[in-house]
């Protein structure tokens, strides 16, 4: 029973010593579809394909699948985190897990109701929280008008994400004028365009008047990398704030949901290699005909390729510049990297951090923004950020106690891990390597200033990731571009990551484009592996055994049908 | 939480034993379930990335299932294994010199023709594979067989091919024995007992002269003193075994500790759940068999229990001795590269392995027998700190990590990473000073280990150093409740406990006190530690003869594989 078709160059000898050890996976093979790269894109393209009978290989560069579904060691020995994803905002809508059934005894999804805190240095804090009126709860410490905006406007904006923009996430882009005219046909819609032309500092600014709302709201409005001054994205706000306070921890770690989507790809019979690098994808008669994989002298034929890569990645080092229209070379050229990367710090302690707050809930808190006073602040941090510096006197970010919801990353009974992740640039002004401990040290400092217990004697272990570190781990994420490159206004939609490509099909035939770096995007949306698996199926000719979601179908039918 | 699962088979456990006893099973077209504790199965056979881009292997990392049937039965080159061949060709590769404490010293040819001898290479033709099968892929004769010369499967072996090295004492002999009969220099010797007193069994254990032979063998015979390993590490091999199971409908659950071996009139079936565990303390259902690949004591003294099990049979099973050392394993991040000192300047080129030309030291220091005995008398004898001095104590190191500059981790732009180094230490559940000793003296162990690896290569000083990863016995203990007294293979592969009497006779078999539950694990089977895919295999004819597996043409027993009177025999055609 094998799933692809190959040509065996064992010769079975059977004084031989290495015995059958020696018949590895065959030099040449032959499937129908071939995907480059293992993160969550990769499998759920993989798993979709799979199930519908294709022969599916999944080429993965590391060790292990998953991409930045990882969990790491990175606190060996004993202490495991989550260095890359950490916080699943899509649960709720991704069709794969409804499709696959990933919610259940293979996959737990942990959905804590203090979602999004901050704490200030004079010790006042707010809660974002699942609940809405603990949400408002919190508000109302600092302002009565806020608390009364907020419980109004979210029902608004959990609609415009409901009916609209997540359900949109799972259906290919739309140009801009159609876009339009679809949002015509309903109050909701309207409200979408109207809110999608402002930028993310003027809806904060016009929503919320007392300026620590303002601050927690701004920050989690652009962490994932909005430009707050920038319009044209505005309605991405309400899907921020809303998942925001809707996102979910994977119990286990993160790496345990790609485990369970490697699983559904193989049970289907599709096959993964590890420690296969994709170094060349081979062109026939100006078409994609398969892969070429690392030293190994290997290579895979198949009908479909699909790349989960970044564009420069894609189109430049593996197709190569000669096989590319003019234009599409172009594009590629002039795709712009994340504005921000991460740094992130990683700790095991004793206990887990005890923020000195009015509010004792924040320490159940899933996420917790730290050091960021005010919206001048904010906007200063970010603003330094883009220009290649940390300030070490203001910068902040959020930070997470993973064991709260997860036991499991210690090996250690009753010890924690905690994680502080910070915006910051991946041309950092004096290096990374020069400036790594002075940066590790300020980010403790900080940390200790409004969690008291964080001292030396609570302290097991520390680990760092850099930016540099994230592409030294992820080449794909060029300069430390956590979502393949920025989200700006000509970068989202219809335009990511062009005209060309953002439907998945390339103008290359035979090559598919199906990672962040295309329509929906980045993090872990499940968008572009499930668009990129619809398209494939479509173009192979086989009948997709799946149907969008109910929340898919009332936006088509409410959307989208004449 | 609605019904209770139903499976034919539960396996507590996804370590390599756990995971190719699931993969045998559902090629048999069992349903089969395995637990895991952990949030990634793979057990003792796993990478793990500390720091982006630099991958260490805290245990497995050497190759040394060639010879298993699994290869071919499970036809895992079709789920993706690939090897790592050491580039250079295996029969003209300089295996060098071994290190002492007064520089290299060379192997000679007697001591390579003897060694080769031992491990069935000089026969006509070569029959080490089949010497290799019989002493591990192949099932414990059944207790009403008397174990004989007679039928010893490696006896038979040797006999058949190469009739000089039979005689009446080989099943009595230690290791040494057998090297002083076929070998030459003492430095060669020493060097084989060490890495079998780290392999398996023990260079000095009377009866067991052969099998502690054949575990060293079984890493230097294939790879003529240097090694090659899978793509992927030990965790690349796992993956094929692991999707071997997945695609023929094994479900496998990550995150799921068993708490208990659910007993029903003295019959296994099924388990409960941790509370911590992904789907909360659930039950599951075993309709044929429940098998415990996790650790004897720990399946037996707590999910079974002692009210299922008598008194006699509980205290020869906490008595199951995990003496067998615990392997302190260092891995270095340093500015510039590992280099030999001045006395070890003088090697040849295949010293060098990788495209950083990472220096292999191999096992120092080699130089007689008696400093073996003082580093055994140490951690099996006072069961304390070292008292051994630096320059004494013995350690080897393994091969780096990737040794092809295109290896996507084998290469760090940020400094040098050096191959693992290990030493043998006292296990933790023995330690004199309590079983947390390792915790108070990691600093002074971590310093002593750089010590005694500077006796051969300069760079491990404090200001070249930018990280020293180690792992102690007790961290292992933590790290993977699979390694009982943080040793690497779990419980001590003497003559007591190998064999007909792995773990206790009563469990030689891989079969249970209690009817449906069969064990599968390190610590509990014969052949024991390594990942050879060797126990799935023998318990493979165990489950044949009780009639829950009923494997296809594709299966083939062990030739020397006597079955169980009254039972279906697991020899086909
Ligand atoms: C520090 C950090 C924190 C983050 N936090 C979150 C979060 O909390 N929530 C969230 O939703 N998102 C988060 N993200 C973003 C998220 O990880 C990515 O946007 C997402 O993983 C992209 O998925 P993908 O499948 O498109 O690509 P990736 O996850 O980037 O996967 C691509 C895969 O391709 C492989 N590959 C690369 N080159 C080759 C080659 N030549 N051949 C074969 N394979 C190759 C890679 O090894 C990788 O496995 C974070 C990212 C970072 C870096
Ligand atoms: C330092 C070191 C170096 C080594 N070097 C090599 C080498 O070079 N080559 C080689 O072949 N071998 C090597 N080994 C040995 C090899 O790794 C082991 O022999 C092998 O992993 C044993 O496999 P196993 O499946 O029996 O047990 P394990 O690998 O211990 O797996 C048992 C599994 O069961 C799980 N488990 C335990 N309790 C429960 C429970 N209650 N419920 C659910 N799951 C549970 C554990 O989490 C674990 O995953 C080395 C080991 C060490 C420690």
């Amino acid at each position: 029973m094998s799933n692809f078709s190959y040509r065996s160059d064992y010769v079975y000898d059977a004084n031989d010593p290495f015995g059958h050890m020696q018949e590895e996976f065959p030099r040449e093979s032959e499937f129908d579809v071939v995907i480059i790269g293992g993160g969550p894109n990769g499998l759920i393209a993989g798993a979709y394909l799979a199930r519908a009978g294709l022969r599916v290989v999944i080429c993965e560069r590391r060790f292990e699948v998953g991409g930045g579904l990882a969990t790491e060691e990175n606190l060996y020995p004993c202490y495991s985190s989550n260095p890359h994803v950490l916080y699943h905002m899509m649960v709720d809508y991704m069709p794969v897990i409804r499709d696959f059934d990933l919610d259940g005894p293979a996959l737990t999804w942990i959905k804590p109701n203090a979602q999004t805190g901050i704490v200030f240095e004079d010790g006042s804090s707010l809660l974002l929280t699942r609940q809405v009126q603990d949400t408002k709860d919190s508000i109302l410490k600092h302002s009565l008008k806020d608390a009364t905006t907020f419980g109004k406007v979210i029902r608004d904006w959990k609609r415009i994400v409901g009916e609209i923009v997540a359900p949109a996430t799972y259906i290919p882009p739309m140009a801009p004028i159609d876009i339009t005219m679809a949002m015509e046909r309903t109050a909701v819609g309207r409200a979408m365009l109207e809110i999608g032309e402002q930028s993310p500092l003027e809806i904060i600014n016009d929503t919320f008047e007392h300026e620590k709302v303002r601050t927690l709201m701004l920050y989690a409005a652009c962490m994932w990398g909005l430009d707050p001054r920038e319009t044209g994205l505005g309605f991405m706000v309400p899907l921020m704030l809303d998942r925001t306070m809707n996102k979910c921890y994977c119990y286990g770690g993160s790496h345990k949901f790609a485990g369970a989507l490697a699983r559904q790809v193989v049970k289907h019979g599709g096959l993964i290699l590890e420690a296969a690098p994709v170094k060349k994808i081979l062109m026939e008669g100006g078409r994609a005909a398969g892969v070429e994989i690392g030293h190994e002298g290997r290579s895979i034929r198949a009908k479909a390729v699909m790349s989960t890569l970044d564009p420069h990645t894609t189109f430049l080092d593996l197709v190569g510049p000669a096989h590319l229209p003019a234009s599409l070379k172009e594009e590629v050229e002039g795709w712009a990297w994340d504005k921000w990367s991460f740094n992130t710090l990683h700790i095991a302690t004793h206990e887990p951090p005890k923020y000195a707050t009015d509010d004792p809930w924040i320490n159940e808190s899933f996420a917790t923004v730290v050091g960021i006073e005010s919206v001048d602040q904010l906007l200063a941090h970010w603003d330094a950020v883009v220009a290649g510096r940390i300030d070490l006197g203001a910068f902040g970010g959020h930070s997470t106690c993973e064991s709260l919801f997860d036991p499991t990353l210690s090996d250690r009974p009753g010890k924690y891990v905690s994680m502080f992740q910070i915006h910051a640039p991946y041309d950092l002004e004096g290096g990374w390597p020069e400036r790594r401990a002075a940066i590790e040290a300020a980010m403790l400092a900080k940390w200790r200033k409004v969690a008291p217990n964080l001292t030396a004697d609570t302290i097991l272990a520390t680990s760092m990731e850099d930016p540099e570190e994230i592409e030294i781990r992820f080449p794909q994420m060029r300069r430390g571009s956590i979502k393949h490159g920025d989200y700006r206004p000509l970068q989202m939609g219809c335009f990511r990551p062009n005209l060309d490509c953002s439907g998945t099909d390339t103008p290359i035939e035979g090559l598919y484009a199906c990672g962040a770096s295309t329509y929906p995007g980045g993090l872990i949306l499940g968008g572009p592996g499930y668009l990129g698996a619809n398209k494939v199926a479509d173009e192979l000719g086989v009948e997709r055994w799946w149907k969008p979601t109910p929340e898919m179908e009332r936006y088509i039918k409410t959307y989208l049908e004449e | 939480m609605g019904k209770d699962e139903r499976f034919d088979v539960v396996i507590i456990g996804g370590g390599p034993n756990g995971m190719t006893t699931a993969a045998y099973l559902a090629k048999c077209g069992l349903r089969v379930c395995v637990l895991e504790e952990r949030t990634e199965c793979g057990g003792a056979c796993e990478t793990v990335e500390p720091i982006p881009g630099v991958r260490i292997y805290p245990h497995a990392m050497l190759m040394y299932a060639s010879a298993a049937p699994g290869f071919e039965q499970l036809e895992l080159h079709k789920y993706g294994f690939r090897m790592e061949w050491d580039p250079k060709d295996l029969l003209e590769a300089d295996v060098g010199g071994l290190a002492c404490s007064d520089g290299w010293r060379s192997i000679t040819p007697k001591d390579q023709m003897g060694w080769a001898k031992l491990g069935g290479m000089l026969g006509q033709p070569s029959f080490t594979r089949e010497l290799m099968r019989s002493a591990f892929w192949c099932p414990p004769h059944p207790p009403e067989v008397e174990v004989t010369d007679e039928n010893t499967p490696y006896m038979q072996v040797y006999r058949k091919y190469q009739p000089d090295i039979w005689t009446p004492e080989l099943r009595e002999m230690t290791m040494f024995d057998l090297l002083d009969e076929h070998c030459e220099t003492e430095h060669f010797k020493t060097a084989m007992a060490f890495a079998a007193w780290a392999s398996g069994a023990a260079g000095h254990w009377e009866g067991v002269a052969v099998p502690a032979t054949l575990c060293v063998q079984l890493l230097t015979l294939p790879n003529m003193g240097r090694t090659s390993i899978p793509r992927g590490g030990l965790h690349g091999y796992f993956h094929a075994i692991l999707r071997a199971a997945v695609h023929r409908g094994a479900t496998i659950r990550t995150s799921s500790p068993v708490d208990e071996i659910l007993i029903e009139d003295g019959r296994a079936v099924g388990v409960r759940l941790r509370e911590t565990a992904a789907s909360g303390g659930r039950t599951i259902r075993a309709e044929k068999a429940v098998i415990a690949a996790c650790d004897v004591h720990q399946a037996f003294l707590d999910l079974v229990g002692p009210q299922h099990l008598d008194p006699g049979v509980i205290q020869k099973i906490r008595d199951i001795s995990l003496k067998n050392q615990t392997l302190y394993v260092s891995t270095f991040h340093t500015k510039t590269p590992l280099r030999f000192n001045d006395r070890f300047k003088n090697v040849p080129d295949s010293k060098y392995v990788g495209p950083d030309r990472h220096p292999m030291a191999g096992i120092f220091p080699c130089d007689s027998r008696e400093i073996y005995y003082e580093n055994v008398a140490d951690v099996d004898g006072r069961k304390g700190q070292p008292t051994v001095p630096p320059e004494r104590a013995m350690w080897f190191q393994t091969p780096p990590q990737g040794f092809d500059p295109t290896d996507c981790q084998g290469h760090y732009p940020r400094g040098y990473i050096s191959p693992a180094f290990e030493m043998a230490v006292t296990s933790p559940d023995y330690h004199v000073e309590g079983e947390d000793a390792l915790d108070r003296h990691k600093e002074d162990m971590d310093r002593f280990m750089r010590e005694s690896f500077s006796q051969m290569l300069d760079g491990l000083d404090d200001d070249n150093i930018l990280h020293h990863w180690s792992a102690s016995g007790r961290d292992v203990e933590f790290r993977n409740t699979g390694l009982i007294g943080g040793t690497w293979c779990g419980s001590r592969h003497d003559e007591d406990q190998l064999w007909t009497n792995r773990p206790i006779p009563e469990l030689a078999r891989y079969r249970t006190p209690i009817e449906g539950l069969y064990h599968a694990h390190q610590t509990s089977g014969h052949p024991g530690g390594l990942c050879l895919m060797a126990i799935p295999y023998n318990l493979m004819h165990i489950l044949i003869e009780d009639g829950i597996a009923d494997p296809g043409s594709w299966w083939y027993a062990s030739p020397y594989y006597i079955p169980q009177e009254g039972k279906r025999s697991a020899m086909r055609g």
